[in-house]
């Protein structure tokens, strides 16, 4: 719903402008949508100088459909599968992060999901050298164990530290910050010239219902839009720069069933194409306090329900031992 | 750049008849005067001006953090972060176990949860933290201050002066075996008054008093800088007896950790929230789980539970981002928080377990 101003084709003059005003065509839906010869006649504008200003507002303002052969050949080479960095996770997100998407991680306190991010942004950042972006809304990012984490993979202080270099943290604990960085990695990744950087291929935003949970419910929609607005920014993101977001989220109990669901609604269970339910379980018999279970909830590639263990230990999150999965999901 | 109009933080109103009008990036809001916007959207013409200042303002912090400078939202790479770490210290609770689960003590620029039943040693915790925070640095402290904001009315100065003493003495000793200027220097700041002088003490009655604390607390620290230490002792009570709505409770609570946890990034302070247990009645069986609700377990960075096994006092770190979970014990004696084995250099053999508001008279015990 743009507003004509003059300038915004050529054609469409401040005289021009003045007369449609005059005459409540305020906005460009307002102009293509009304009829030409109506409006030609009532604003005494030349009809020829109106379907060109439409023609080009249309050709500006609407989007084209696109083929779907192109649009595979267009995913075929701008997508890309990160690897999580724990092998039974892959597994769960069919081989990994897909970029172009976003990924929710829930659960429960101390289910592990800041230890997830970790471990994605340290495998992102060491083994495939791509920058990271890590939004931090609860104060639960610990540099030390991220270095814990890079010291128990391969490669000498160097590369850890170059790998410590890649990623990017910023400390945001309000809505408008965290919407403030968002856009500010879109504007500076679109125009991207020269940077002294390589461009962000991993997105982690934890959490993000820390800072939208205070303005939902009670009367006010107010919340409900700016969460929108916070996911269609993130959705900008992954689609347009081929990056992978990922987020996670908390968990709310149903006040009916007792059970515990995902939180921030059911408007925001649209945003994510991916969500993985973290959960911790007691284990048969391996050590009940590091063993993780990890559920999907909703992909559109997997079935959902299929479950892998996870154990989180001083190295990061790797598959539960073989010896204590005889079990199996 | 395109930054949409509902980006920016203005009266929900306010956006409404923005969007209404047809504005939608942030570059036809700056094309226009207030007059013409107060004309087009029916405003006043200060509200118009306010409008376009917020605007103005938010474009031109954007534009020039392009150009690299550093403006509102610092973004700092994981090897800066990881320096600072290593350098900033911890608040020691003078029971090495803890201590050590802790990963050294109780850390700065997060939120720590301390759990647990009545009389099992929150309390008490709290104040050791307060007086621990002022151990000037050449003993390993922080030398900092302490803010105490009080809800249930359990701080007793009494017991803080009896903690101090205690602190005050430890450090006497170790200066004495070492001998070294700056620790005789250091300990003639470091005396009973003046701890008690640095701790900044408010009482609360209720939730709404205690948000407006909160929210003036970065007037207070801006003033009083050498804070590092921010204890909240009942966080729970307010919010249990007078709040019946429930969804306003976890939305107040929610927007309450954030503030929390924004003070403490920016002032680099530790925060320390005690907490009430409440029993959860499951399938079968029911369980004590901590109070205020599942989504205030979101809000802690590190929680530690307190519970009782038999006599003895337990502490278990139930969530932290980068240690793993233990339970240790501990002892609450009339020096304060200790270990239960305490190294046999500085403690006397016969430690008695004492609850500080019940205490005992035995016999030859100073008053």
């Amino acid at each position: 719903m743009a507003i004509l101003r003059a300038g915004l084709c050529p054609g469409l003059t401040a005289e021009m402008i003045q007369v449609l005003k005059a005459n409540s065509i305020t906005t460009v839906v307002d102009l293509v949508s009304s009829d030409l010869e109506e409006v030609a006649r009532k604003c005494s504008l030349s009809y020829k100088a109106l379907v060109a200003v439409r023609r080009v507002l249309l050709a500006q303002f609407s989007a084209f459909p696109v083929n779907g052969a192109d649009l595979y050949e267009e995913l075929k080479s701008s997508m890309a599968i990160l690897p999580t960095g724990s092998e039974s996770l892959d597994k769960l997100l069919d081989s990994g992060l897909y970029t172009g998407e976003v990924t929710e991680l829930t659960g429960a306190p101390a289910t592990g999901k800041t230890q997830v991010c970790l471990s994605i942004a340290m495998s992102a950042a060491h083994g495939l050298r791509q920058s990271v972006l890590y939004v931090d809304s609860t104060g639960g990012f610990t540099a030390s164990r991220l270095l814990q984490l890079a010291q128990t993979r391969m490669g000498g202080e160097e590369e850890q530290a170059e790998a410590l270099q890649r990623i990017q943290v910023a400390r945001v604990f309000d809505v408008y910050a965290m919407l403030d960085v968002v856009q500010e990695l879109r504007c500076s990744m679109s125009q991207q010239v020269l940077s002294s950087s390589a461009p962000v291929k991993v997105l982690v935003v934890d959490s993000i219902s820390a800072v939208i949970c205070p303005l939902l419910g009670g009367w006010q929609a107010e919340g409900l839009a700016l969460m929108m607005q916070l996911a269609r920014e993130l959705k900008m993101l992954a689609r347009e720069l081929s990056m992978a977001v990922v987020v996670t989220n908390h968990v709310t109990r149903e006040s009916s069933s007792g059970h515990l669901k995902p939180a921030l609604g059911r408007s925001w269970s649209f945003v994510p194409s991916t969500r993985v339910l973290l959960e911790s379980r007691a284990g048969p018999g391996g050590n009940a306090s590091t063993h993780r279970v990890a559920t999907l909830t909703k992909s559109s590639r997997q079935p959902t329900g299929i479950e892998v263990e996870l154990d989180i230990g001083s190295c990061g999150v790797l598959e539960e031992s073989p010896a204590a999965s005889a079990e199996g999901p | 750049m395109q930054r949409d109009v509902g980006s920016f933080p203005l009266a929900p109103g306010l956006r409404a008849k923005l969007i209404g009008a047809g504005f939608q990036t942030a570059e036809e809001l700056l094309e226009i005067g207030p007059c013409e916007l107060s004309k087009e959207i029916g405003i006043s013409k200060e509200e118009a001006l306010e409008t376009l200042q917020i605007v103005r303002r938010e474009c031109h912090s954007n534009a020039t953090r392009t150009t690299g400078e550093p403006e509102t939202v610092k973004k700092c790479t994981a090897l800066e972060l990881l320096e600072q770490e290593q350098a900033r210290g911890f608040i020691i609770t003078f029971c090495s176990a803890l201590d050590d689960i802790l990963g050294g003590g109780v850390q700065l620029t997060k939120i720590t949860e301390i759990c647990g039943a009545p009389g099992v040693g929150k309390t008490q915790l709290c104040m050791q933290l307060a007086v621990d925070v002022q151990i000037p640095e050449c003993f390993g402290g922080l030398a900092g201050e302490a803010v105490f904001i009080d809800t249930e009315g359990s701080f007793i100065v009494d017991r803080v002066a009896d903690i101090a003493t205690a602190c005050v003495q430890h450090c006497q000793l170790i200066a004495e075996t070492h001998q070294e200027e700056d620790f005789q220097k250091s300990l003639e700041t470091f005396s009973l008054e003046s701890i008690l002088s640095h701790i900044y003490y408010f009482r609360c009655h209720d939730y709404t008093e205690l948000l407006a604390q909160v929210y003036l607390l970065p007037d207070f620290l801006s003033e009083h800088s050498k804070v590092q230490l921010v204890i909240v002792d009942g966080i729970a009570f307010p919010f249990r007896h007078d709040l019946e709505d429930l969804s306003l409770r976890t939305r107040l609570l929610n927007g309450l950790a954030q503030q929390l946890i924004s003070i403490a990034n920016a002032h680099k302070l530790a925060v320390v929230l005690t907490n009430q247990m409440t029993t959860r009645i499951g399938q079968s069986q029911s369980m004590l789980v901590p109070a205020l609700g599942e989504s205030w377990g979101h809000a802690a960075t590190i929680r530690l539970i307190f519970h009782w096994d038999n006599k003895q006092r337990l502490a278990t770190l139930y969530k932290s981002p980068s240690q793993k979970e233990s339970t240790v014990p501990f002892h609450i004696t009339p020096n304060g928080f200790r270990d239960v084995h305490p190294p046999p250099s500085s403690q006397t053999p016969a430690e008695i377990e004492i609850n500080p508001r019940k205490r005992p008279r035995l016999e030859g015990e100073n008053q």
